[in-house]
């Protein structure tokens, strides 16, 4: 049954991954996107992760966006420095998930897959790369 | 989400709460809004981290937000609110807060 898993969760409690160099090129991808995205105010994602806590007030919580920001930097740096191992802890696979969810939901609407509609209209290639990310994240998501 | 009734101490006007005041007491509500991509296993286990709530409750939140687009996840204190919808965001969901 384990055989086709891309990850796999053992009995000390970390996580095997067994990922392809393809595989491995993606999550590259995938993880140094979020890591640009925090650090450059001009990257296309920047503005969509720093969205609205309160919509009704006009501006934020400084403290909460300094939290937030810093969170989402730590969590896509260590699953960036971590991208190539074998076995990962919770902590890291807590990384994997929020930072490929992330870029997950950023590469969507980037490309303007805001509902089900045009996420039925997506072009092949565009579907592909989301699919990919979609069957790492179920996966992933099974090891918690 | 029912809100709280502006609320009157007795009858003194000094014990009349401000409307400030009730709209300080009012809960605040932590909103998960519905995307077309994110898988729902995923989703369940984000709430079941967060929130710590059994699988039976997170998959019904789960349910709420893909069925009628968002769902109120937890309600309370503005300051604890504003902590989870950080936390909901920094895991890549769309999430804000509101005072009803």
């Amino acid at each position: 049954m384990s055989k086709n898993k891309m990850f796999i969760k053992r009995r000390d409690g970390r996580i095997e991954v067994r990922l392809n160099d393809t595989g491995r090129a993606i999550l590259y991808e995938s993880f140094g996107h979020v890591v640009a995205a925090e650090r450059d105010p001009g990257h296309d994602w920047h503005r969509s992760l720093n969205s609205p806590i309160d919509p009704s007030s006009d501006d934020d919580n400084p403290l909460s966006m300094l939290t937030r920001q810093s969170q989402i930097s730590t969590n896509a740096e260590l699953a960036f420095m971590t991208r190539n191992e074998q076995f990962i802890n919770e902590q890291e696979a807590w990384a994997w998930l929020t930072t490929m969810q992330i870029s997950l939901r950023e590469t969507a609407f980037a490309n303007g897959i805001l509902n089900d509609e045009k996420w039925g209209s997506a072009n092949d290639s565009l579907r592909d790369q989301i699919q990919t990310l979609q069957a790492f994240l179920f996966e992933l998501a099974e090891c918690f | 989400m029912a809100s709280v009734k502006p609320q009157r101490v007795e009858t003194t006007s000094s014990q009349v709460l401000t409307d400030d005041a009730v709209s300080t007491m009012r809960p605040w509500n932590v909103l998960v809004w519905d995307d077309p991509v994110t898988p729902m296993k995923v989703v369940e286990v984000i709430f079941k981290k967060i929130f710590g709530y059994p699988n039976s409750k997170c998959t019904q939140l789960m349910m709420t937000v893909h069925n009628e687009g968002k769902a109120v996840v937890w309600s309370g204190q503005k300051d604890i609110a504003e902590s989870y919808c950080v936390k909901l965001q920094v895991a890549g969901l769309q999430s804000t807060i509101e005072q009803p």
